[in-house]
């Protein structure tokens, strides 16, 4: 029996190297499309290359000095930040909420797998066709003002997207729309791999519905809601799509949901395609998320 | 005293199922708006809200047209694009998975780490430089540009990872070897089949990923005849379509409509397949 094991095992010692080339493709697309286009963005970065004039030249720190000499920069970080914390604190609460009432064994919601899957749909359509539902719904043609007026609830149609506060909470709400269902699966999935004898004892030793949550549920679901959380904030770094598509592309109406990835894009767009000053926006953006994004996902995670 | 707890349960669950029903409307409203106002004339759309689809269709359908705007063509561009991703995505994914999973070679836990690194990195920040550095090769215009970086698919490698953890089974690929199976072959002879439910997970993904993809496409695409779906979306926000309610409407549902088709066939393997690709530990 130990002979056939250790057998087993040299036969298999012998075939290990086959690892490497299994994972050379990735490795070798990883440096091609992955690794040497980063590089080639930090790079650029410190020149004035334009897409006009082509190769350009070592400017040093030019275009990052210019760039946090533009209020538009610090106001696309803002805006972000801004979009994104506010559609992230209702995804979480609602995912929260509905996770524990999907999950109670006191209530026995039926069908939860069908609610689930409802929520989640929105989350795998097209965000530019999305965007581009918003903006044909609230024009000033659009069927929005045309229900509002004809049922008198206004004496005339109005600029709803010409409007800062309608235009950010149409992202916030379009961004939490597509997102809290998926977040639901996430937070399900922490909560049903919770042991129910964890909650037993705590009931023997009369804990109620509310000091549960806080001391078992919360505390163990600590890794996922740490992932949800940076994938999150991943993602809402890089918010393009919605924004750009829901109003003129530049962030209108006076900017305010002009985002990172849209300034980054602006640089590239413009007459002479500034892809060093559009590069710098890129570089920023990458340092600024990746440090917060595996700050967080380190730290919390080692001291749990 | 019984007797009032079980009605403070029933108010309460009535109460949960309302707020169910509610939000529910709220996330099917905006799809369905989509899918009714893609039949309706302008006129139509004009006079109000309806929860009815109409006839005008293909007269829709026929304004897109007569405006230059192809939506056929977008739509096999697209196909074709989310196609080969996911071919790509799948097959390399699941080879470098099996890989890590399979094989105790050196470098194997930095490498493993390494993949949850680039999972929690926003690599799509580095499209200036990935840009111009595909101008320079002549690869900009080219689907080529959208199509080979899935190759390298850090989340879909995670998710292969979690996946083979749990239906790798070590006997039958030493009964290959003693076979005579190299080990390409135990790899596509022997797991491939074994691993298609993962497969399938991970292909919707990458689908449904390279079919909404926008902002790459945006970037590298220029020539109108390769457009995909959503940069003709982009174009129908245009002063050409401003007033064309239900014409824009048809072209929506026809990027929402492959995507609900695949969610109803497949929606157990997609509510599956996300909780499994989380970073857990």
């Amino acid at each position: 029996m130990a002979a056939t094991n250790s057998h087993k095992t040299g036969f298999r010692f012998k075939k290990d190297y086959y690892g490497y080339l299994f994972i050379a493709p990735f490795i070798i697309a990883f440096l091609v499309f992955g690794l040497y286009p980063v590089y080639n963005t930090f790079r650029l970065s410190f020149t004035d290359t334009t897409l006009m004039g082509g190769a350009g030249d070592f400017v040093g720190l030019q275009n990052y000095t210019r760039l946090f000499a533009t209020p538009q920069f610090m106001k696309a970080i803002g805006n972000t930040w801004l979009l994104w914390i506010l559609n992230f604190l209702p995804q979480i609460g609602i995912a929260l909420l509905l996770s524990v009432w999907f999950t109670s064994i006191r209530l026995k919601i039926r069908s939860v797998g069908v609610w689930r899957a409802i929520f989640y749909l929105p989350n795998l359509l097209m965000p530019a066709a999305i965007a581009a539902l918003f903006f044909s719904l609230f024009s000033f043609f659009g069927p929005v003002n045309q229900a509002l007026v004809r049922s008198g609830i206004m004496a005339e149609p109005v600029q709803w997207l010409q409007n800062q506060t309608v235009a950010r909470g149409l992202v916030i709400f379009i961004q939490w729309w597509m997102w809290f269902g998926a977040t639901i699966i996430l937070i399900m999935a922490g909560m049903t791999s919770i042991s129910v004898s964890l909650y037993e004892s705590a009931m023997i030793d009369g804990a109620d519905e509310g000091k549960m949550f806080r001391w078992i549920t919360v505390p163990l679901l600590k890794p996922i809601l740490i992932y949800v959380f940076v994938t999150s904030l991943v993602g809402g770094m890089q918010m393009f799509d919605i924004p750009f598509l829901l109003t003129d592309g530049r962030g209108s109406p006076s900017s305010s949901i002009l985002t990172n990835n849209m300034l980054m894009y602006l640089k590239f767009s413009s007459a002479q395609g500034h892809i060093g000053a559009a590069s710098s926006v890129g570089v920023l953006v990458f340092i600024m998320t990746s440090v917060i994004a595996l700050g967080i996902f380190y730290f919390l995670r080692e001291k749990n | 005293m019984k007797a009032n707890h079980g009605a403070t349960l029933t108010i309460s669950r009535a109460l949960i199922y309302i707020f169910l029903v509610v939000l529910a409307i709220v996330t099917v409203i905006p799809i369905w708006l989509v899918l009714v106002n893609a039949t309706r004339s302008t006129v139509e759309i004009q006079q109000g809200l309806s929860a009815l689809p109409s006839t005008n269709l293909l007269n829709n359908y026929g304004i897109l047209e007569g405006r230059g705007l192809n939506l056929g063509r977008g739509f096999t561009n697209s196909l074709f694009v989310a196609v080969c991703s996911t071919v790509l995505a799948v097959y390399f994914s699941l080879l470098t998975a099996y890989g890590i999973v399979v094989y105790d070679f050196r470098g194997k836990q930095v490498f493993t780490s390494f993949i949850i690194l680039l999972v929690l990195i926003p690599m799509q920040l580095s499209i200036i430089g990935f840009y111009q550095y595909m101008s320079r090769l002549g690869l900009t215009d080219n689907y080529a540009s959208l199509i080979l970086p899935v190759i390298a698919s850090a989340g879909a490698v995670f998710f292969g990872k979690q996946y083979f953890e749990s239906v790798v089974v070590r006997d039958l690929i030493d009964a290959g070897r003693v076979d005579g199976a190299g080990e390409f072959g135990i790899f596509h002879r022997i797991m491939m089949p074994i691993a298609v439910p993962g497969a399938v997970t991970l292909g919707i993904f990458a689908f449904v990923a390279a079919w909404n993809n926008f902002f790459n496409a945006f970037i590298l695409i220029s020539s109108i005849k390769k457009y995909t779906l959503p940069m003709l979306v982009q174009l129908m926000r245009g002063d050409v379509y401003r007033t064309e309610y239900g014409a824009i409407y048809l072209g929506l549902a026809v990027t929402i409509v492959p995507i609900i088709v695949i969610y109803l066939i497949f929606s157990r393997f997609i509510v599956n397949g996300i909780a499994m690709g989380a970073v857990k530990e």
